[in-house]
């Protein structure tokens, strides 16, 4: 059976999902490039947040937001030294997708190195390799104890959705940036600072990723692998919610959380009794089927079209049953 | 010789032979990257299939020719002896250790071909970067399967490979390993050379350059990209399938993607769309690479330099795709007749014609 305690967990899987999905939408958004990189900016905020916790023993949520602003600086780092001048140079998706690749296995290496350093650096006690950070904070319901991080996470995703919607439509600036997107020569014609509207995307995208990370080794082992384990978990959340929609992005990590968690659990059990290590063929599973049945995510599906067909199909059905 | 190297011979074997491998990985990809534009990303997929392959059944189906007999509920725990029984068996039988040698490279190209086929399917006919992220997924998946289904390779413990070779001895044995890997590298670099010389080539050029275009002229982009991905698969497979004899054992976690990411840093550096660039990123990065492996314990740094070298590579990368995207030996043009000789012809046939 399904206990509360699974659908908790399944809440907060997915809104960390969809707080790095949200980030990933937004840097494809502007240059139309997958970003590879972009499971390291959690593992970044994990490390910075974690590092503040171990080394200064601060409270785990004070953490955040050194975290949003160290994943988020090197993003905007990456976005401004790296992406930039290969799209004004006219390089190819392929070779920016390659860049990005490449950018990735330099930030892992990065923290692989890191790691070994500080390991070596302080007391054996602390650990910098599979770290787990305690829970801060929860609230106690009489009986019911409800984790702190639910209704942190919860909350974080709702008001960020909220924030990013009223930004997007009712800002000078999100209008730019609507504009910017939508298309680029056109909007820079008009006088929008399309490089700077850029830049605020990675920036904000390698932020929100880094809040996911720190929040991660409250729920999970983290280590400099975290990035790019997550990645795929990402991108198949991303596609399946259209690659380009904030909305989507959230509704995609909400059904990979969910499918991910619940599903281990129940392919565990009799039936089948597989092993929880093939947990990432969940999400894969789901993205070769999204693919196939609706390659550009659900958002882009004409619901009301699908409904009427369906409908006319089943009202055909009753029709030649009466005959 | 070089300080530090107790066994030179084994070195330069090892080096030629890692050379071999790489090389036909990276030329592969430069038969789908450089010449028809495919972003593949899951090329440590069709090499571990390969491997996977030759480690899953070597000894399996040579058990049963030799007459030994095992309990396949302890096949894993006890694969180190029985491979050991298999190559004693190799050693007096040559020709079962050839014939069954050739049927599993054989069968290795074939299946990697096949996980080319699936892998793609899915997204071969949306962007380029659906299918490089599909691609990418696909290796992840595979490793993770075959180092948690036993069946395959014996999960997280591994399996031997029996010596095909058993039957040489000593230095002999060594010359026959580097004389199958260059006739296996040298083969697929002339087939590749010739296919990108070829009609076929041209066409695949013409895809990666214009791909409206090439379609106008009737070539259907989604099969030939289809085509391409499952023969580069296959020359990966046959990559796989000599590494795993070589190296004599098959380790799921030896497949990580990083290994797609050095094929990748090899063409680019090489130069991509040009056979001789690939081989030359391939000889640079396994000369890299052994160097550190010899030297590394010499460095006193408290971290793993291998770290510290792909942190080199990938800025080298970028760099090379910012400032030489063309790589160390670009694409040529290719080589068809000159223009002018063309013009001059067409302009003689003409004044011949009036007067």
């Amino acid at each position: 059976m399904i206990r509360p305690d699974m659908l908790v967990d399944a809440v907060i899987f997915s809104n960390l999902l969809a707080l790095m999905s949200i980030g990933l939408a937004l840097t494809y958004m502007t240059l139309k490039v997958p970003n590879f990189a972009h499971g390291d900016f959690v593992a970044l905020g994990a490390y910075a947040s974690y590092s503040l916790f171990a080394l200064a023993g601060l409270n785990a949520y004070l953490g955040l937001p050194l975290a949003f602003l160290v994943s988020g600086g090197v993003a905007l780092l990456l976005y401004v030294a790296v992406f930039k001048p290969l799209n004004k140079r006219g390089a190819s998706i392929v070779a920016m997708m390659i860049a990005s690749i490449a950018l990735e296995v330099i930030l892992r290496s990065a923290m692989h190195i890191y790691a070994d350093i500080m390991t070596t650096a302080t007391p054996p006690d602390i650990f910098f390799r599979g770290f787990i950070v305690p829970e801060p904070f929860a609230l106690q319901l009489g009986s019911i104890r409800l984790s702190g991080l639910l209704i942190g996470s919860s909350l974080l995703v709702a008001g960020l959705v909220l924030g990013l919607h009223f930004a997007l439509s009712k800002t000078r600036f999100g209008v730019a940036m609507r504009a910017a997107i939508e298309n680029p020569s056109l909007a820079s014609t008009l006088g929008v600072n399309v490089s700077l509207v850029y830049a605020v995307s990675w920036f904000l995208a390698g932020g929100l990723a880094g809040i996911a990370g720190a929040l991660l080794p409250i729920k999970l082992p983290c280590s400099p692998e975290t990035g790019w384990d997550f990645l795929l978990r990402i991108f198949a959340a991303s596609i399946l919610g259209g690659f380009e929609s904030i909305y989507g992005a959230v509704l995609g990590g909400y059904i990979i959380g969910f499918a991910e968690v619940l599903g281990a659990y129940l392919l565990a059990q009799p039936p089948l009794c597989l092993s929880t290590a093939y947990r990432p063929a969940i999400p894969f599973i789901i993205l070769i089927a999204t693919l196939l049945i609706a390659p550009r995510g659900l958002t882009s599906v004409n619901w009301r079209e699908v409904v009427q067909r369906l409908g006319i199909r089943s009202s055909l059905r009753v029709r030649r049953e009466s005959l | 010789m070089i300080p530090g190297i107790a066994d030179p011979i084994r070195f330069i074997l090892d080096f030629a032979v890692l050379f071999a491998v790489y090389s036909i990985l990276s030329i592969s990809l430069n038969l789908e990257y450089g010449y028809t534009g495919i972003p593949n990303f899951g090329k440590v997929l069709f090499f571990a299939g390969g491997a996977f392959v030759v480690g899953s059944l070597t000894a399996r189906l040579a058990m049963p020719l030799a007459g030994i007999s095992f309990n396949p509920e302890k096949f894993c725990t006890e694969n180190v002896k029985l491979t050991y029984m298999v190559s004693q068996f190799f050693a007096a039988n040559p020709h079962i250790a050839i014939a069954l040698f050739l049927l599993l490279i054989l069968l290795a190209v074939g299946v990697s071909a096949l996980l080319g086929y699936l892998a793609s399917y899915p997204a071969i006919r949306l962007r380029e970067d659906y299918l490089g992220i599909t691609l990418l997924a696909a290796g992840e998946l595979v490793r993770i399967i075959a180092r948690n289904y036993e069946p395959i390779v014996c999960g997280t413990l591994g399996i031997s490979v029996p010596n095909p070779f058993a039957w040489l001895s000593g230095r002999t044995q060594d010359l026959m390993y580097i004389a199958v890997m260059f006739t296996a590298a040298i083969g697929i670099w002339i087939y590749t050379e010739r296919l990108s010389r070829s009609p076929y080539g041209r066409m695949l050029r013409a895809l990666r350059d214009n791909e409206l275009a090439a379609e106008a002229l009737g070539k259907c982009g989604v099969s030939i990209r289809m085509q391409t991905l499952v023969l580069g698969s296959a020359m990966a497979g046959l990559a796989g399938a000599l590494y795993a004899y070589y190296t004599g054992a098959v380790y799921a976690d030896d497949y990580v993607p990083i290994r797609t990411f050095l094929v990748w840093v090899m063409v680019i550096i090489g130069g991509a769309g040009n056979n001789s660039g690939a081989a030359l990123g391939a000889l640079i990065y396994v000369f890299m690479d052994r160097m550190i492996g010899q030297y590394k314990y010499y460095v006193p740094v408290p971290f793993d330099i291998n770290y510290l070298s792909y942190i080199i590579l990938g800025v080298v990368l970028i760099a090379m795709l910012m400032y030489r995207p063309g790589g160390i030996l670009p694409e040529k043009p290719s080589k068809t007749i000159d223009f002018e000789k063309i013009a001059a012809r067409f302009r003689k046939n003409l004044s011949a014609r009036e007067a």
